[in-house]
């Protein structure tokens, strides 16, 4: 008899077997749009952390009379030590002109666009009027009110966003789901009471309580990451708490307590894995909110402290100079384009998740 | 059968299994739902006692009631009575114990569900599955665990090659037999079959039937075979339970359950066993009117007597008396003789 049960099986594919988020993985690459959405943005996320040799106005290697230098790793490079007579540190852009007409053996190699974010590039010879300036051939994008270059700011900017959004997702993350998991699985008095407090806590104003608290510290990054991340995790934990409560009525975990496992056992290795799909189904949305909030919160200056090159802080630039086009059109474009394609992520993701696709896996 | 004068392995009396029901903002109890209300049965070891009722009479409560898993799974439940377990010397007290104390337990009361597709956890591999009781409950290395589920596997006939697949990619049938290999993993006594083939297809069924009890004889295995079907039970277990509204009315020898049975609700319930002879007379079938009563609202004195086609003004007074008849045969019903 066995036999017959053996021949149905073997006409399955021949091929290993997948787990069902390999093979949500593999459908996920087969939608193009969403899949190169995702390629170029974690290109562009990972090569940003090489942003100090490709966007900065430190050279990345001197040779000065016979001996090699590398400020691109930092350290206190004083002017009068390289044959510059001016007092405090280099400034590499001249010296590298300086070398090119000095000196045969001496000479600056500068990163690709040798602009730093922060610095002020009103004596540029290469600039001239008031700021904000309008683009050129040496600051592609122009520079802002400050006379800092549009340009690195938004390539650093970029970084900071995304940095920041997989900051607050993350932690947030880990909130929700272990709260929204202990009422799902715990259900009764302790679900009940968790979830007054939680509505309570979700009651807070998040805008007032970033200005109280910003009145009192100047937030840096990670505060500010806590911080909404202790205001982002209510949602989530509605959606695990309803998951756990659909999965932990089916017979594997009826299973998996006559097994005798733990609890945090069966919350994590047993059911977890089978209430993922909202969670990842939502996140690159979570993304596209955290980035504008962050924009939201630069904008109304309660982010981001002041020198940090944020995307918020430049559309406000925006719109106080409206009329110097280039601070108005770069920075949003920038912005469309990274939600744009985080979105075009998050469609993908939820096709890729979408149930009716592998409703025999369910 | 024959075991009927030693110690019983499994010996539940009195058990109860309430639930209460919140309303209101205040979260007031407003009612309780009585599951299982003041069962008691013995189990000898090497026995299949079959637990039969329609869907609702508290069958299934029972099982989960007695491994354990029904307190964990609603933490408001009420268990009453005492469902005691006796093993090689020891004794405990299932729906008494505490989680840490039931743990050594859990591996000698293993069950197998009903739904072969939600009992198996989509996310592991079979290996997964069947390895995961052992590593919590056997000392085996992992190479051992890994030849003991091709073993089970083997056993359960299934080829050990399917070990790294995913459930979804076997048949319900399949499905079933990956259940028990999991649950014979740990070296269980006693095995609770919560309907175990009812979701399957008939043809699948005898060959699923067929196969517990072959490892029945091979393990020396005890079973709570939980059923609606009464020919499957018939042909499975020594001995049956008939359970209405969370009570047990009639239990016996399969044989006298079967083939003469003493309470109103039994026999209704096996004259509605279809027959394969289309020209069977079917002009003395009892036919029941109405629903199972809600286990909310019971009617007073005898659950059965709103559909008993015996019922007398007494039967709304005062609960049924228990007739003991002999030889383990007892019947919930003092008007028995009328039948």
């Amino acid at each position: 008899m066995s036999d017959i049960q053996n021949n149905e099986a073997s006409d399955a594919p021949a091929e290993a077997p997948l787990s069902v988020l390999q093979r949500r993985w593999k459908k996920f690459k087969t939608l193009k749009r969403g899949w190169y959405s995702f390629q170029i943005l974690v290109f562009l996320y990972l090569a940003s952390f090489l942003l100090p040799f490709l966007v900065s106005s430190d050279a990345l290697c001197v040779r000065y009379q016979g001996e090699w230098h590398f400020p691109v790793f930092g350290g206190y490079h004083q002017a009068r030590d390289f044959g510059q007579d001016q007092v405090g540190e280099v400034s590499w852009r001249d010296l590298q002109e300086q070398y090119y007409f000095e000196s045969e053996d001496d000479f600056v190699l500068l990163p690709p666009y040798p602009y730093n974010p922060l610095e002020n590039l009103l004596h540029e010879s290469n600039l001239k009027g008031q700021p904000p300036h309008a683009p050129n051939a040496y600051h592609i994008l122009g520079t802002d009110d400050r006379g800092r270059d549009v340009f690195a700011r938004l390539i650093y900017g970029f970084r900071t966003s995304i940095t920041f959004a997989l900051g607050v997702i993350i932690i947030s993350y880990i909130i929700g789901m272990t709260v929204g998991a202990c009422f799902g699985y715990f259900s009764g008095r302790v679900d009940f009471w968790g979830q007054r407090l939680v509505e309570i806590w979700s009651g807070l104003p998040f805008l007032y309580t970033i200005i109280i608290i910003s009145s009192i510290v100047k937030p840096g990054m990670w505060l500010l990451i806590l911080l909404l991340a202790l205001f982002r995790w209510v949602g989530i934990s509605f959606y695990m708490r309803g998951e756990f409560y659909r999965e932990k009525s089916k017979d594997y975990v009826a299973a998996a307590i006559a097994q005798g496992e733990s609890h945090r056992s069966i919350m994590f290795r047993h059911i977890l894995p089978n209430g993922l799909t909202p969670v990842i189904s939502f996140a690159p949305f979570a993304v596209v909110v955290t980035i504008s909030s962050l924009v939201s919160l630069d904008y109304l200056g309660f982010g981001l402290p002041a020198p940090t090159p944020s995307w918020g802080e430049l559309v406000n630039q925006g719109l106080e100079n409206i009329t110097a086009w280039h601070l108005v059109f770069f920075p949003l474009s920038a912005l469309f384009i990274t939600l744009l394609l985080v979105v075009f992520i998050g469609e993908a993701v939820r096709e890729a998740f979408d149930p009716k696709v592998f409703s025999r896996l369910r | 059968m024959s075991a009927a004068n030693q110690q019983p392995l499994l010996s539940v009396r009195d058990l109860k299994v309430h639930f209460p029901i919140y309303g209101g903002v205040l979260r007031k109890q407003v009612g309780t739902v009585k599951a299982v209300d003041g069962v008691s049965f013995d189990l000898a070891p090497g026995e299949v006692l079959g637990l039969v009722g329609e869907s609702g009479s508290g069958k299934t409560t029972v099982g989960r009631a007695i491994s354990n898993i029904l307190r964990a799974m609603s933490p408001d439940v009420v268990l009453g009575g005492e469902a005691t377990i006796n093993h090689e010397g020891q004794t405990a007290q299932l729906n008494d114990l505490k989680r840490s104390e039931m743990l050594p337990w859990r591996a000698k009361v293993q069950m197998i569900f009903q739904d072969p597709f939600s009992s198996l956890n989509p996310r592991m591999t079979v290996q997964q599955l069947i390895e995961r009781p052992m590593e919590l409950h056997l000392d085996l290395s992992s190479a051992e665990r890994k030849e003991r589920v091709a073993y089970l596997l083997d056993r359960v006939g299934l080829q050990p090659e399917y070990a790294e697949r995913y459930p979804h990619e076997f048949s319900g049938g399949q499905r079933q037999r990956i259940g028990i290999a999991r649950a014979l993993s740990t070296n269980p006594t006693l095995i609770i079959a919560d309907e175990p083939v009812s979701a399957l297809d008939v043809s699948v069924q005898a060959q699923v039937i067929n196969l517990m009890a072959e490892l029945r004889e091979e393990f020396g295995l005890t079973y709570l075979f939980v059923a609606h079907d009464l020919a499957i039970v018939y042909h499975i277990a020594d001995r049956i339970a008939v359970m209405y509204l969370g009570d047990i009315v009639e239990i016996g020898s399969a044989d006298q359950v079967y083939n003469d049975p003493k309470h109103p609700y039994t026999r209704a319930l096996l004259s509605s066993v279809p027959q394969p002879d289309p020209r069977h007379d079917t002009s003395g079938r009892i036919r029941l009117e109405g629903d199972i009563p809600s286990p909310l609202a019971k009617p007073s004195g005898c659950g059965f007597r709103t559909r008993c086609p015996i019922a007398k003004d007494s039967c709304a007074e005062e609960a049924p008396e228990w007739l003991e008849l002999g030889e383990g045969r007892g019947v919930g019903c003092p008007h028995t003789s009328e039948l």
